[in-house]
C-alpha cells in the first residue's frame, strides 16, 4: 500500500487544493500516470503516481485544501506494507520531504528524524478513513463561487473564508455568512476547527480570540511564508527545552583588524569583510571541540554529524530564511565569507535552491548590524542550539592591573536545547568561542 | 556558476492567436516532458483575450460575453494557476517551457518569473517589487504590472508564465476582477515611466533576463517548431 501525499512544490508552499481527481477508487494506474490536479498559489499541476497499482481510497474531497504532506490517496501497489509513514517519501517523487516545508524549518532531507517527522505530521493529516467534514468542497476560499463583495468583506473582517460553511445556493458563502462569522461566538458555542492550515499554524490562528481590523487599522491576509515561519517558530518553542547562556567577548583586535584591512580584503576577495565569518569560524572550532552542540535528537537517539553545515539566518522581503553553508568545517574564514555573501545575496533575490536551505547542523543569527545588544533566539530545529551575534559596542572594561579601559565588546549568546545539552557544556562551548575570538590571529586566515 | 542550459527561443512577431499558441505551447511541453526537445521560451503578444484559471470565479468576469465580443475580445478557460487575467496588444507575454528536474520547486519558478520582470523594469527605469503580503506577481504600489500564472505537467515541466504590461490598453482590465483581487489595480510600464514603452523595446531586455535568471543559453528554435506560431499571427 502506498499513500500519496499533497506534494511539496517549493519550500514556501505549505498547502494545496485538490482541483480534480483524475482517478477513482478501483481504477488501475501506471507509474507516472497523472492521479489528480492540484492548485497552489499561482501554480496548477497534475500529480503523477509514483507506483503502478490500484487506487483503493480517495482520502479528501475535491475542492479541499490540505497541508503539504497530507495523505490524500491510497494505492495498492502489491507491496502490502501498510502505513503511510513508510511509503511517504517514495510516494511523492516531486516532493521535497514534507517537513522541509519552510526555509526557517528544520527539515533537511538528511537530517529529518523520522520520529520528528511523524510527530509533526500526525496532526496535519486527516484520519485516513474519515475525511473531516471541514475539508469538504465549497468551503475553500477559491473553490466555490464567491462574490467580490463577500471576499472584500471577509478580508476587512479578517475572516478566513475556508472556515465558513456557506448557507447560500449550493453551499455558497453569502454576505450574511461572513457577517455571522465575524460576530463573536455566543457563549457555549464551539468554534469550528480551521481547515487548510498546518497544525501549528492552526494553533497560531486559534490561540487568541479574533479581533478583526477596525477603523484606522489595515487587514492583510497572512502570507504563506509568514504562516510557515509562525508554525515552525511555535513548534520549536513547544518541542524544545530552551535555555540561554551569554558570554561577553572583547573583540577589540577584530575591530582593528577589520578597520585596517577591509578595503584590501574587498579588493582581494570581492566581498565585504564583516565579523560574521570570523565568528562563524570560531564557532565551528568550538563545535568540533564539543560535538554534542552540533548534534540533534532523533527520537531517543543522539545523532552527531562529523561535519558542520552552518545555517545563517537571513532576513529578506518575504520574512526570514536560513541558507546553509554546507561543509563549513572545511572552509577558512575567506571561504566562509564568500559563501555567506553568496547565499545572502541569492536569498534576497529569491534564487536559493531547496537544497541550500536544508541540512543545517547548527545556526547563527546576526541581529547586531540592526543595533541589538542582546537576543534570545528560537532554536532552528532539529539543531541543538542557535548562536546570536549581537551588536559590538565600545564599553569601559577592567583590564590587566585593575585598570579601566575602553574596548570594543560584544555579547555572544546561545539558545540551547536542554534535552541535549546541560549548562556546563553550553558555557564551556561559549567560552571556547570567546577564547578563539580573543586569541586567534585572523589576519593569516583572512589572507591579509 | 553552473553551465547554462541550451534553450530554444521562439519570438514570433505580431499578435498570436491565443488558442493556437496555447495548443502549440502544450505540444512543446509534452515533448519536453518526454525529453524529446530542450527547454524553450516563447515570447509573444496576443490579440485581446480574457483567460480564466481553474479557480477563477464566474462573477469575476464583469462584462458579458457580448460586450467582450463587441470590443474584439474573447474569453478562454484554461489550465493555469490563478484567476482571471487579460492578454492583448502592448503586453509582453513570456511562456518558459522548462524541465524542473527531479526536485521541482514551483515556488522558486514563480520567484524567478518575478525576478525577470523586476530586472526588466529596472533596466527601463521603473522600480517595481514583489508583494509577498498580497499575491505572486510584480507591483508598483497597489497596482500590478506583471501577472504570473503557471501550470506544470506531472509537476516537472512548466507551462504558461508571465504577462508584463508595456503599453497595454488598461481599460480592458475593467472587464474583470484581475487576479481575483477587487481592491488592487493594474498599471503598465508606459504609465509608470511616463512615456510610450512598446513591447519591441522591452522584449530583448526581458529575453536577456530570462536567460540570466533561468540559466539558459537561448538559440533559435527550428523552423518546424516556430511555424505553428507564425501561422497563428493575426496582425
Amino acid at each position: 500500500m502506498t499513500s500519496i501525499q499533497m506534494p511539496q512544490l517549493g519550500e514556501t508552499i505549505v498547502e494545496g487544493t485538490i482541483l480534480k481527481w483524475l482517478k477513482s477508487e478501483g481504477d488501475q494506474v501506471k507509474a507516472d500516470e497523472p492521479l489528480f490536479e492540484i492548485s497552489t498559489d499561482k501554480v496548477d499541476t497534475e500529480v503523477p503516481s509514483p507506483v503502478a497499482g490500484t487506487v483503493t481510497k480517495l482520502l479528501v474531497a475535491e475542492g479541499a485544501t490540505v497541508p503539504v504532506g497530507t495523505a490524500v490517496m491510497e494505492i495498492d501497489d502489491g507491496s502490502g506494507a501498510g502505513g503511510n509513514g513508510a511509503s511517504a517519501p517514495a510516494s511523492a517523487p516531486a516532493a521535497a520531504p514534507a517537513q522541509a516545508a519552510t526555509p526557517v524549518a528544520e527539515a533537511p532531507a538528511e537530517a529529518a528524524p523520522p520520529a520528528a517527522q511523524t510527530q509533526t505530521q500526525q496532526p496535519a493529516a486527516p484520519a485516513p478513513t474519515a475525511p473531516a467534514p471541514s475539508t469538504m468542497p465549497d468551503r475553500g476560499p477559491r473553490s466555490g463561487i464567491l462574490s467580490p463583495i463577500v471576499r472584500k468583506l471577509a478580508r476587512e473582517r479578517g475572516i478566513d473564508l475556508a472556515t465558513i460553511a456557506g448557507t447560500g445556493e449550493g453551499g455558497r458563502i453569502t454576505k450574511a455568512d461572513v457577517l455571522a462569522a465575524a460576530a463573536p461566538p455566543a457563549a457555549g458555542t464551539t468554534v469550528a476547527p480551521l481547515p487548510s492550515v498546518g497544525p501549528a499554524a492552526a494553533a497560531v490562528m486559534v490561540a487568541a480570540p479574533s479581533m478583526p481590523a477596525g477603523q484606522g487599522e489595515e487587514a492583510q491576509p497572512i502570507s504563506h511564508i509568514r504562516k510557515a515561519i509562525a508554525a515552525h517558530m511555535l513548534a520549536s518553542t513547544q518541542q524544545t527545552a530552551r535555555a540561554w547562556t551569554m558570554v561577553e567577548v572583547n573583540v577589540d583586535r577584530l575591530v582593528h583588524l577589520r578597520e585596517d584591512s577591509k578595503e584590501k580584503f574587498q579588493a582581494n576577495f570581492g566581498v565585504k569583510l564583516t565579523y560574521l565569518p570570523m565568528v562563524t569560524r570560531a564557532t565551528i572550532d568550538a563545535l568540533q571541540q564539543f560535538p554534542l552542540v552540533n548534534s540533534r535528537l532523533d527520537g531517543e537517539t543522539i545523532v552527531t554529524p562529523r561535519f558542520v553545515n552552518m545555517g545563517i539566518a537571513v532576513s529578506y522581503d518575504a520574512g526570514l530564511i536560513v541558507p546553509v553553508v554546507k561543509g563549513a568545517d572545511g572552509m577558512n574564514t575567506v571561504g566562509i565569507a564568500r559563501a555567506i555573501a553568496d547565499l545572502a545575496a541569492r536569498a534576497r533575490s529569491h534564487q536559493l535552491q531547496p537544497d541550500e536551505v536544508q541540512g543545517a547542523t547548527f545556526t547563527i543569527t546576526n541581529p547586531g548590524p540592526y543595533g541589538s545588544l542582546l537576543s534570545v533566539p528560537i532554536i532552528n530545529q532539529p539543531n541543538a542550539g542557535i548562536l546570536s551575534l549581537d551588536g559590538i559596542q565600545k564599553r569601559p572594561v577592567v583590564v590587566e592591573d585593575d585598570a579601566i579601559a575602553v574596548r570594543s565588546m560584544v555579547y555572544i549568546s546561545m539558545s540551547w536545547d536542554h534535552r541535549l545539552i546541560d549548562g556546563e557544556l553550553a558555557t564551556r562551548f561559549l567560552a571556547r568561542v570567546k577564547h578563539n575570538l580573543e586569541t586567534w590571529d585572523f589576519a593569516e586566515d583572512l589572507g591579509l | 556558476m553552473t553551465e547554462r542550459r541550451s534553450a530554444w527561443l521562439l519570438a514570433p512577431p505580431g499578435l498570436i492567436d491565443y488558442d493556437v499558441a496555447n495548443e502549440a505551447m502544450h505540444t512543446l511541453a509534452r515533448r519536453r516532458l518526454d525529453d524529446e526537445i530542450p527547454d524553450s521560451v516563447i515570447v509573444l503578444q496576443h490579440p485581446p483575450v480574457f483567460t480564466a484559471g481553474r479557480r477563477a470565479a464566474e462573477d469575476e468576469l464583469l462584462w458579458d460575453e457580448a460586450t467582450v465580443t463587441a470590443r474584439g475580445g474573447a474569453v478562454r478557460r484554461i489550465d493555469r494557476g490563478g484567476s482571471f487575467t487579460f492578454h492583448g496588444p502592448g503586453q509582453l507575454v513570456v511562456y518558459p517551457i522548462l524541465g524542473l528536474g527531479g526536485r521541482p520547486d514551483a515556488a522558486a519558478h514563480l520567484r524567478r518569473l518575478e525576478e525577470v520582470a523586476i530586472r526588466t523594469c529596472a533596466d527601463l527605469g521603473a522600480t517595481v517589487r514583489r508583494r509577498a503580503d498580497v499575491q505572486t506577481g510584480v507591483w508598483v504600489d497597489d497596482e500590478k504590472i506583471c501577472a504570473i500564472g503557471v501550470r506544470l505537467l506531472r509537476t516537472r515541466v512548466t507551462l504558461h508564465g508571465m504577462a508584463l504590461n508595456c503599453d497595454t490598453d488598461l481599460t480592458w482590465f475593467d472587464g474583470i476582477v484581475a487576479c481575483g483581487l477587487p481592491d488592487h489595480g493594474v498599471t503598465s510600464l508606459t504609465r509608470v515611466i511616463g512615456r510610450d514603452v512598446r513591447v519591441d523595446e522591452v522584449a530583448p531586455i526581458a529575453i536577456r533576463h530570462v536567460a540570466d535568471v533561468f540559466g539558459l543559453a537561448p538559440t533559435e528554435a527550428p523552423d518546424e517548431i516556430v511555424r505553428p506560431f507564425l501561422a497563428a499571427a493575426v496582425a
